[in-house]
């Protein structure tokens, strides 16, 4: 099953963020847990772990791109 | 978007993050974690505690580096204690803090609610440690006496800043009356922990740090915290510098020697960021 990853909403008022890295690369193995992206706000950079296990099958963003919250930004093939 | 320095880097965990947030809205509470925006709301959810927010989301004062609303405040909910008393339970904290918006509008400042709150967590959760972090009250001695009579364990009250900042960065605030807050819980109540803290970042000097230390050691204040300014938005004030974490190792050694019961002192501390920890004299780990 393939999982949509978004990009999280960290506050009510956010309404965009910067993707800094990818800390997993397209074809890597993702466990529940792992840090996969990290996002610049206003305040600080967060490591945004995985809510899935699987292969990360496709990437929509890079880094330094600032994206709209809710945003679908990769997928994760869970099977 | 400015560039963050390579220490102000914190995790988030969606899950954990959505599980505490469910839980507070179905108590109908508020969380200063949320309403501030901490950056250290994901690594605090994920550890199942929270800082709670009494009397409304919606504050009477404008500070310019605060993230909560100001504007036309909401009636006190009167369950909000029992609510409280109830998500203490739930996520089976030891310790709990409990802060809230300042209400100039409410002729005791929310003293009561804040007694009424303290009751009711303790009644519900007998052997919890209770801390509240106050705004002034006005510096009223029978607001304040309120408080300290429903024995709370802690009672913070956050100076925020260096006297000389006052006016740009809390101007409805007053730094002698923060101050004469923090000595008359000592001189009321000496058995209650008594706190504050500031930001850094703001323009301060060294010096200015040290004098706010020197006051609230004479104050009678026991734990002092020190975390970086972070500005929520584009329309807060601007963050003047990133104190490096060498620096906030010499303001907690310099602290130390001052003779603070316990001092927190790094880039992502905020007052109520291991509290419990800064209750035990920094005993926990």
């Amino acid at each position: 099953m393939k999982k949509n990853i978004q990009m999280p909403k960290l506050s009510e008022q956010m309404e965009t963020a910067v993707l800094a890295a990818w800390n997993k690369e397209t074809g890597d193995m993702v466990k529940k847990g792992d840090v996969l992206f990290e996002i610049e706000t206003e305040k600080v950079v967060s490591e945004v772990e995985s809510m899935e296990s699987g292969v990360l099958e496709e990437i929509f963003f890079e880094a330094g791109d600032e994206i709209k919250a809710d945003e679908i930004i990769a997928v994760i093939n869970c099977d | 978007m400015e560039k963050k320095p390579a220490w102000l880097k914190v995790s988030y965990n969606k899950e954990a993050v959505d599980e505490v947030s469910g839980l507070m809205a179905k108590l109908k509470l508020n969380t200063v974690c949320k309403e501030a925006n901490c950056p250290s709301l994901g690594e605090c959810y994920k550890k199942r505690t929270a800082t709670f927010m009494i009397l409304g989301n919606i504050c009477t004062r404008h500070c310019r580096f605060c993230n909560v609303s100001s504007g036309v405040v909401e009636p006190v909910d009167p369950n909000e204690p029992q609510h409280l008393a109830e998500a203490v339970n739930a996520l089976d904290l030891k310790h709990v803090v409990i802060t809230s918006v300042t209400r100039d509008d409410l002729e005791d400042g929310g003293a009561k609610h804040f007694a009424n709150t303290i009751n009711a967590v303790r009644k519900l959760n007998p052997g919890v440690s209770i801390e509240v972090l106050i705004p002034d009250l006005r510096g009223v001695d029978k607001h304040l006496d309120i408080v300290i009579g429903a024995k709370p364990d802690v009672i913070n009250h956050n100076v925020e800043t260096v006297r000389e900042l006052y006016l740009g960065v809390r101007p409805e605030a007053d730094y002698d009356r923060s101050m004469y807050v923090i000595q008359y819980v000592k001189k009321r109540a000496p058995h209650i922990k008594t706190k504050t803290g500031i930001m850094v970042g703001l323009g301060e000097t060294d010096e200015q740090v040290y004098q706010v230390m020197d006051d609230s050691l004479k104050a009678g204040c026991d734990i002092f915290t020190i975390g970086q300014y972070l500005r929520p938005s584009a329309k807060h004030i601007s963050v003047k510098c990133y104190v490096t974490p060498e620096k906030f190792e010499e303001y907690k050694k310099i602290g130390e020697e001052k003779g603070f019961h316990y001092i927190a002192s790094s880039p992502l501390v905020r007052s109520s960021y291991r509290a419990e920890e800064a209750l035990a004299g920094g005993k926990i780990k």
